[in-house]
C-alpha cells in the first residue's frame, strides 16, 4: 500500500483535464441560454427556474448532509465529508445566479399581475405574503441563511486541516445544531416561494418536506458520482471503500423511499378528498404527454430504483451504483421539470423547447462545477486532521 | 489501512471519543449477573405494592369495558357533533407510544447506533403492550365486541366484506401487522437472553420454562448467523412499519374532507408525534426502572441525553407540522380552514390547543441546554408533560374540527364521562400491569447485545493503548 503524499490532495493533472471540459460546458450552456432568452424569453425563465432549483436544491442537500454528520459527530462519513463541504460552497455562485429570476418574475409568477390579483380574491388575499418586495426580501433571507451556514461549516472544516484543533469539530457540531432546522425552514420557504407558487392557488403543507425530500437523494446521489470519479482518477481510491459506497448506497435508497413515501402521501391524500382547489396540481399534469411524464416518475423515481438498490450486491457494485447514481441526478431533473414547466406549457412536453432547459442546467451546473473544482484543488479531498478520521478509514459494514 | 492511518497524521488521544456506553469495570459475567439478578432474585415489596395498584386499574378497566358492553357505546361522553372523542384519541395515543419501540429495535439497528442496546428490549416490551391498549377502543367502540371479527375479510355465508376503501378497515391490517412483526422482533431478541437465564437456572421449573422458549439455543456459530440474519431482515421489515402504521393512522383523519384533519403533512407529522410521545413513555418508565434495577451502568446519562436529544427533534418536527398548518390554513385562502384553524387557537378548546402547544412545541426545547438535557428530575418531569401534550395533540385535532361543523345550529362540545376517564385510566392499568410482568420474568436488557457493545468498547480501548 504505497501512498505517495499526494493521494488525498487532488492531482494537479486530474483537475487541469476536467476544469476545461466543466468551462466548455458552462460557455455552451450560457450561450444556448442566451439564444434561448431572445427566441422565448418566457420559456427561457421557466427553463432558467428549473436549472436554477435543481442545482440549489442540491447544495441544500448537501448542507443538509454535512450538518447531520457534523451534529450526530457521524464517523464513517468523515472520508466523504469534504466533498459533501463543497458542494455545500455552491450557494455562493448560487446568489449571483438568482438576479435573472428576478428580472424573470412577472413572466413566471402570476401572482405579480396587479390587475389579475386584483380581480382574484383567493389571489389578494394572499398579496401579503406574495408580492414581489416580500418575496425578494425572503429569498435574500434565504440565501444570507445559506451562504453563512456553508461558509462556517466549510471554513471550520477546512481550518483543522491546518491547525489540527478539535474544538473546529466541536464547533461545527455547536452550529449544526440550530442550522438544521434553520435549513429545514427556510428550505421548506424557498420552495413554496419560488415552486409552489407558480401556481399560486394551489397549496399543500407536504411541499416543503418533499421538495427537501428529492434534494437529499440527489445530492447523495452526486456525493457517489464525486466519489467514483475521484478514484477513477487513481485518488483516494485507498481511503473511500466500498464499504462507503454501501453506506452512500443504503443512504440514497433510504433517501428515496422517504421522498416516494412523502411524495405519494401527498398524491394518494389529495386524490381520495378529490377536492377541485387541491386536485388541480395532478389534473394538470395528466394533460397530454404529461401523463407520460407522471408515470416516468413513479416508475423512474421510485418503483425501479426501490428494486434494483434493495440488494445488497448493487450497493457495492463499482457499475451499478454509480449507473443508479446518474439514474437518480436524471429523474430528479424528470421531477423539477414535472413540477415547473407544465405551468408554462399546460398542454404537454413542449419537446421543441427542452433544449433550453438543457443549456440552463449546463450553465449554472457547468458554472457550479467549475467552481467546484476549483475550491477543491484548493484544499485536502479529506479532513485530513478530523478527529474522526481513523474510525472512518477503517470503517466496515458489519 | 494502517499505512494510509499513518499517513494523515492521526491524533493518538480523541479529546472528542464519545463516552462509553458502558460504565465502570465490567465483564461479560458482571453484565450477565447485573441483568439476571433482577429476574432471579426474590420479587422486591415494591414491585408488588406497583403491581396491586395496576392490577386495580386493569381490574376497573375490565369493569368500565364491561358495563360499556352491557349498556352500549352511550356511556362514553360521544355525541352529536362531536361522534369519534376520547375513543380514538386514546387509540391513536396508545398507538403512538408503541412508535419508540419500533424506532429503537429497527432505525436505530440499521444506522448503527450502539446506544439503543441499553434500552431497545424494555422500548420494544412497551410497543406490544400499548398495542394491546390500543386494540381495545377500536375493538369495543364497534359495540358488540364479540362480532368484532367482522373487521377481518373472512368468507364467511353472510356475504358481508369490510369496506377496503376505508383507512379504518386499513387500521386493521397496519395495526395487526405491526403487533406481529413487534411481537416476532422482540422474541427473537430474547432468545439468547432467555437461554442464558435457563442455564442460570436453579430450579427444574425455572430451567424448563426458560429452556421451552429459548428454543433449544446452544449459542453455537452457527445459531448466532442465522440469528443475525433473521435479526436483520427483521429490522428491514420494521423499519417501513415505523412509518406505515402511523401514516395511515393520520389517513383516518386525513382522507376525509374536514378542515383540520385533510392536509397533506399529516403522515409524517403523525409519524414524527408517535416517535416524539414514545420516546417520552420509554423515558419516564426507563428513569424509574434504572433507579429501581440498579441498571445505572449500563443506561448512562449518555443514553438519556441521547433519548433527550431525539425528542427535542421530534419536539421540533411536530412544531413545524403545527406552523406549516396554521400557514398552509392562512395560505389557502379556504374560509374553512381559516376558521378551523382560528377556531382551535381562539375557540372554546383553546385551552386544550395552548396545552397542547407549550407541551410539544416548547417544553422539549429546554432540552437545548446541556444542564437541563442532563437532569434526571427535569428529564422525569420534562417526559410526563410531553405525555400529556401528545395525548391532548390528538384531543385538539379531533375535538376541534367536530364540534363545530359546517352548519352553526348544530355546533356542540364535547365532555368526557365518567367512563370515558375510567377507561382511559384503566388502560394505564393494563400498561404497567403488563410492564411490571415483563421486568419480573424477561431480562429487561438485551443482554447478549450489550456484551457485544462491551467487547467492541473493550477492544477499542485495547486498541488505542497500543499506540
Amino acid at each position: 500500500m504505497a501512498n505517495t503524499h499526494g493521494s488525498y490532495q487532488i492531482k494537479s493533472e486530474v483537475v487541469n483535464r476536467a476544469k476545461p471540459i466543466m468551462l466548455g460546458v458552462a460557455v455552451l450552456g450560457w450561450v444556448g441560454a442566451i439564444i434561448a432568452y431572445f427566441s422565448n424569453h418566457d420559456q427561457f425563465f421557466s427553463a432558467y427556474l428549473f436549472g436554477y432549483y435543481y442545482w440549489l436544491s442540491l447544495s441544500i442537500g448537501a448542507t443538509f448532509f454535512v450538518m447531520i454528520q457534523r451534529q450526530t459527530q457521524a464517523e464513517w462519513s468523515v472520508v466523504v465529508r469534504r466533498l459533501a463541504e463543497t458542494v455545500m460552497t455552491h450557494f455562493w455562485v448560487l446568489v449571483p445566479l438568482f438576479v435573472p429570476i428576478l428580472f424573470g418574475l412577472h413572466s413566471l409568477y402570476e401572482w405579480t399581475h396587479t390587475e389579475v390579483v386584483a380581480k382574484d380574491k383567493l389571489l389578494s388575499g394572499k398579496s401579503g405574503y406574495l408580492n414581489v418586495t416580500f418575496f425578494t426580501i425572503r429569498v435574500v433571507v434565504f440565501l444570507a441563511i445559506w451562504c453563512f451556514l456553508s461558509w462556517k461549516l466549510y471554513s471550520y472544516s477546512v481550518r483543522q486541516d491546518t491547525n489540527g484543533d478539535p474544538k473546529e469539530t466541536k464547533r461545527a457540531a455547536w452550529l449544526s445544531a440550530p442550522g438544521i432546522p434553520l435549513l429545514i425552514i427556510s428550505a421548506s420557504f424557498a420552495s413554496i416561494d419560488l415552486l409552489m407558487s407558480l401556481q399560486p392557488h394551489w397549496y399543500s403543507t407536504m411541499w416543503g418536506v418533499y421538495i427537501f425530500a428529492g434534494g437529499g437523494v440527489s445530492f447523495i446521489a452526486l456525493l457517489i458520482l464525486i466519489a467514483v470519479w475521484l478514484r477513477s482518477n487513481g485518488i483516494l481510491d485507498e481511503v473511500i471503500t466500498v464499504e462507503h459506497y454501501h453506506d452512500l448506497g443504503k443512504l440514497m435508497f433510504a433517501f428515496n423511499v422517504f421522498w416516494a413515501y412523502v411524495a405519494f402521501s401527498q398524491y394518494f391524500l389529495i386524490w381520495y378528498a378529490n377536492m377541485p382547489e387541491e386536485t388541480s396540481f395532478f389534473v394538470n399534469r395528466k394533460v397530454g404527454s404529461w401523463l407520460g411524464v407522471s408515470l416516468l416518475l413513479a416508475i423512474g423515481h421510485f418503483i425501479g430504483p426501490f428494486i434494483i438498490l434493495l440488494a445488497r450486491g448493487t450497493k457495492r457494485h463499482p457499475v451499478f451504483l454509480p449507473v443508479m447514481a446518474a439514474w437518480m441526478l436524471f429523474i430528479h431533473a424528470v421531477d423539477h421539470f414535472w413540477i415547473i414547466m407544465p405551468v408554462r406549457n399546460p398542454n404537454g412536453v413542449a419537446w421543441g423547447q427542452i433544449w433550453m432547459n438543457i443549456a440552463t442546467w449546463a450553465a449554472i451546473g457547468g458554472t457550479c462545477g467549475f467552481f467546484f473544482l476549483t475550491r477543491l484543488s484548493k484544499h485536502s479531498l479529506v479532513p485530513v486532521q478530523d478527529p474522526f478520521l481513523e474510525e472512518s478509514l477503517e470503517f466496515e459494514n458489519a | 489501512m494502517q499505512a494510509v492511518a499513518n499517513e494523515f497524521k492521526i491524533p493518538k488521544e480523541n479529546p472528542l471519543a464519545k463516552p462509553p456506553l458502558i460504565e465502570g469495570e465490567q465483564s461479560f459475567s458482571t453484565l450477565t449477573e447485573a441483568v439476571s439478578v433482577v429476574v432471579e432474585d426474590k420479587t422486591p415489596r415494591n414491585w408488588y405494592i406497583a403491581f396491586a395498584i395496576s392490577v386495580l386499574g386493569t381490574m376497573m378497566l375490565g369493569g368500565m369495558l364491561g358495563y360499556l358492553v352491557f349498556t352500549g357505546v352511550g356511556v362514553w361522553g360521544n355525541n352529536q357533533p362531536v361522534g369519534w372523542a376520547w375513543d380514538i384519541t386514546n387509540f391513536v395515543f396508545w398507538i403512538g407510544i408503541g412508535h419508540a419501540g419500533t424506532l429503537i429495535s429497527a432505525i436505530l439497528f440499521l444506522f448503527r447506533q450502539k446506544w439503543r442496546t441499553s434500552i431497545n428490549r424494555a422500548a420494544e416490551a412497551m410497543t406490544l403492550f400499548a398495542v394491546a391498549c390500543a386494540a381495545i377502543y377500536p375493538g369495543f367502540h364497534v359495540g358488540r365486541i364479540w362480532l368484532a371479527y367482522w373487521l377481518f375479510p373472512l368468507p364467511y355465508n353472510q356475504g358481508m366484506w369490510p369496506n377496503f376503501r376505508s383507512p379504518l378497515e386499513w387500521d386493521v391490517f397496519a395495526v395487526s401487522t405491526y403487533g406481529t412483526v413487534s411481537l416476532l422482533f422482540w422474541y427473537v431478541g430474547l432468545i439468547p437472553d432467555l437461554a442464558t437465564l435457563r442455564d442460570r437456572a436453579t430450579t427444574k421449573m425455572r430451567q424448563m420454562i426458560y429452556g421451552i422458549f429459548s428454543l433449544g439455543w446452544r449459542g453455537s456459530n452457527r445459531h448466532w448467523q442465522h440469528y443475525e440474519v433473521a435479526y436483520l431482515i427483521l429490522a428491514g421489515i420494521s423499519t417501513p412499519l415505523v412509518l406505515s402504521v402511523h401514516s395511515i393512522v393520520s389517513f383516518d383523519f386525513a382522507v376525509s374532507k374536514l378542515p383540520g384533519w385533510h392536509t397533506t403533512i399529516f403522515p409524517p407529522y403523525f409519524v414524527a408525534g408517535a416517535v416524539f410521545s414514545g420516546f417520552a413513555m420509554v423515558m419516564t418508565l426507563m428513569l424509574v426502572a434504572r433507579w429501581a434495577l440498579n441498571l445505572q451502568h449500563l443506561i448512562t446519562m449518555y443514553h438519556l441525553e441521547v433519548m433527550n436529544k431525539i425528542m427535542l427533534v421530534t419536539g421540533s418536527i411536530v412544531g413545524y407540522a403545527y406552523s406549516m398548518e396554521f400557514f398552509m390554513a392562512w395560505y389557502s385562502g379556504n374560509m374553512y380552514e381559516k376558521f378551523t384553524f382560528f377556531n382551535r387557537a381562539f375557540g372554546p378548546y383553546a385551552w386544550a390547543y395552548w396545552t397542547m402547544f407549550t407541551c410539544n412545541v416548547v417544553s422539549p426545547q429546554c432540552f437545548w441546554s446541556k444542564k437541563l438535557r442532563t437532569s434526571i428530575p427535569f428529564m422525569f418531569f420534562i417526559s410526563i408533560v410531553i405525555n400529556i401534550g401528545m395525548w391532548f395533540e390528538r384531543f385538539v385535532i379531533i375535538a376541534t374540527s367536530l364540534h363545530r361543523d359546517f352548519i352553526p345550529s348544530s355546533w356542540g362540545y364535547f365532555r368526557p364521562s365518567p367512563v370515558d376517564i375510567l377507561t382511559f385510566a384503566g388502560t394505564f392499568g393494563l400498561f404497567m400491569t403488563l410492564f411490571l410482568l415483563f421486568i419480573r420474568f424477561v431480562p429487561v436488557i438485551a443482554l447478549a447485545e450489550v456484551k457485544a457493545v462491551l467487547a467492541h468498547q473493550q477492544h477499542k480501548a485495547h486498541g488505542h493503548a497500543k499506540h
